[in-house]
């Protein structure tokens, strides 16, 4: 199902708290989340033990999911970090981090590691 | 106890009580929980307090000697190096890092080209009326949030400008309106009171509304029925009546508006829509606040304009200035560079990864007081002290006022500032002269 994804500050998913205070584990928890409407959670027969999958063309990660009836019905937000910036772009050089359109699904998958993320930037797939 | 300026956003709140004795902070009163983050930072567990080289694939710390030596080395060895970053340091040390970028024939960019330096130079073209915070506080009757959540990033913004009294005014929070319009309910819509006015838009079709308001700017009469971009036909009713009947309105833009769209350019419709309501508005006007985060956002600009007559990115050849029509995305994107030097900010988090893992390619040399995940990827990591805290400099507020950052305490280790670590890489790279 498509979506579109918006990256935005969120003062308790903070990264550089997370990178400054917090460890891996603290940085998964609160860095690799995703929210969305309570309608489309339905919609995507999820249930809380299940991730997301997001997929632009050529990327996706795995995270966790959370009902958010803030989140219009069609959008997924995240915070901004390492994990939403996987999927966002570029256009006329200017960086694109609101209204990516992306493709999800439920996933019993683990969700994606930081290291795992660092390990692909740095070219070791 | 003293009253210092916070360095945690671009607000500097020139209102935080700090009791210290020169050795550890006691206290922090007054500030919010960005301020306190910044002030627990001193002390943070992931606080980076020696210089790191990365060896066999691991960071592991070492010599100021070896790694500015090495530092030097791969600096020396570069033909095209990159600068970036730049927002979270002082006026001082953004100098010094042009004149860096100069010793080295290097492009220099700071955050603020990806961020609010983006709507400034559209500006430039039509001319725009920006505006400080204690206008906002004293005159201002309405504030228009758009696409921003300063609740969230500038987390005392609202307490200043919304719930204050202003100077010329009988009354406060009354006789001010909030409007915000964004397509999520962020938490800065839980201030709005009764005469405020919420508008959820439909993702991505602020042009819709943009477009509609300069047609029917200052005439209500034929808003189509069924509404604009998910907005309510009254509330259009009302939002055009605040925007031709305030006395003195705000628009305060956040990351929301400032989005490229491959058809328009919103930032420009949004210009011309000031524009066009300051021209027929005969009672007041409608200003800008941008909004940016980190703290010394605003200033770069400030430094590049008045060191060098330019605002923005800078490319220098044979030690002078030259035009050049790249961006920091540009460059990177197109690998034209062979090293970068990254100065107190984050890319590989925040930047995409067709950017990011370019950016990982090339020798990497990281400036930053903490941990992140471009410390995790950079061959040297040189750590310098927490501006505000333990060093002193200028810095540009979000409104554009340079306010003065005050040194509370001594770094530990003896840590350099981020200016005196760019002078003493100039001064190596010169054999010992700056």
């Amino acid at each position: 199902m498509d979506f579109l994804l918006n990256t935005m500050r969120k003062i308790d998913n903070d990264q550089v708290k997370e990178h400054s205070f917090g460890n891996k584990q603290s940085l998964e928890e609160n860095l690799a989340i995703s929210f969305i409407n309570p309608k489309d959670f339905d919609k995507l027969n999820l249930v809380s033990s299940l991730h997301l999958k997001i997929s632009n063309n050529q990327r996706n990660i795995i995270v966790k999911i959370e009902k958010d009836d803030n989140v219009p019905e069609g959008t997924i937000t995240m915070p901004v970090s390492i994990w939403s910036n996987q999927l966002t772009e570029i256009l006329n050089d200017e960086l694109v981090y609101k209204n990516i359109v992306v493709s999800v699904e439920a996933t019993r998958e683990p969700i994606l590691k930081f290291e795992e993320i660092i390990q692909k930037i740095r070219g070791i797939e | 106890m003293k009253r210092y300026p916070c360095s945690g956003c671009s607000l500097l709140c020139d209102d935080i009580i700090v009791k210290s004795d020169g050795l550890f902070i006691d206290e922090v009163i007054g500030a919010c929980l960005k301020g306190k983050e910044r002030f627990d930072q001193v002390s943070a567990q992931n606080r980076i307090t020696s210089p790191m080289i990365r060896k066999n694939d691991e960071l592991i710390n070492t010599s100021w000697e070896e790694a500015l030596a090495k530092t030097v080395e791969i600096i020396k060895n570069s033909s095209a190096p990159l600068l970036y970053g730049f927002s979270n340091v002082t006026c001082e040390a953004q100098r010094a890092g042009m004149d860096l970028a100069r010793e080295i024939n290097g492009f220099i960019d700071s955050n603020a080209s990806i961020c609010q330096g983006k709507i400034l130079n559209k500006a430039k073209a039509q001319g725009i009326n920006l505006t400080t915070i204690t206008e906002i506080i004293n005159k201002v009757d309405l504030i228009i949030l758009w696409g921003a959540n300063p609740a969230e990033t500038i987390p005392r913004l609202l307490n200043k400008v919304l719930f204050s009294r202003g100077k010329f005014r009988m009354t406060g929070r009354e006789i001010k309106t909030l409007v915000i319009i964004d397509p999520v309910k962020t938490a800065s819509f839980n201030v709005m009171g009764v005469r405020d006015l919420a508008l959820i838009i439909e993702p991505d079709k602020d042009i819709e509304l943009i477009q509609m308001l300069k047609e029917e700017c200052c005439s209500a009469d034929s808003i189509p029925s069924g509404g604009v971009a998910g907005v309510d036909k009254n509330d259009l009713k009302r939002l055009l009546l605040h925007l031709t009947g305030a006395e003195n309105g705000v628009i305060i833009l956040g990351q929301g508006v400032i989005q490229p769209h491959a058809d328009y350019d919103l930032m420009e419709e949004l210009l011309d829509l000031l524009q066009l309501i300051n021209t027929r508005q005969v009672k007041g006007r409608i200003s800008l606040l941008l909004l940016g985060g980190h703290f010394n956002m605003a200033g770069f600009d400030h430094v590049a304009l008045s060191s060098y007559g330019v605002s923005g990115k800078l490319q220098f050849e044979s030690k002078k200035l030259v035009k050049s029509e790249d961006t920091i995305i540009s460059k990177i994107n197109k690998e034209n560079f062979d090293c970068s030097i990254i100065v107190g900010t984050d890319p590989i988090s925040h930047l995409p990864h067709s950017l990011s893992s370019k950016l990982a390619k090339k020798p990497l040399i990281l400036i930053d007081n903490h941990n992140s995940a471009t410390s995790r990827i950079a061959d040297i990591v040189l750590p310098t002290a927490i501006t505000g805290i333990e060093s002193s400099g200028l810095a540009y507020r979000i409104d554009q006022v340079p306010v003065e950052l005050k040194k509370i305490l001594n770094p530990p280790n003896n840590i350099p500032s981020d200016e005196e670590l760019l002078n003493q890489l100039i001064e190596k790279l010169n054999g010992g002269a700056k």
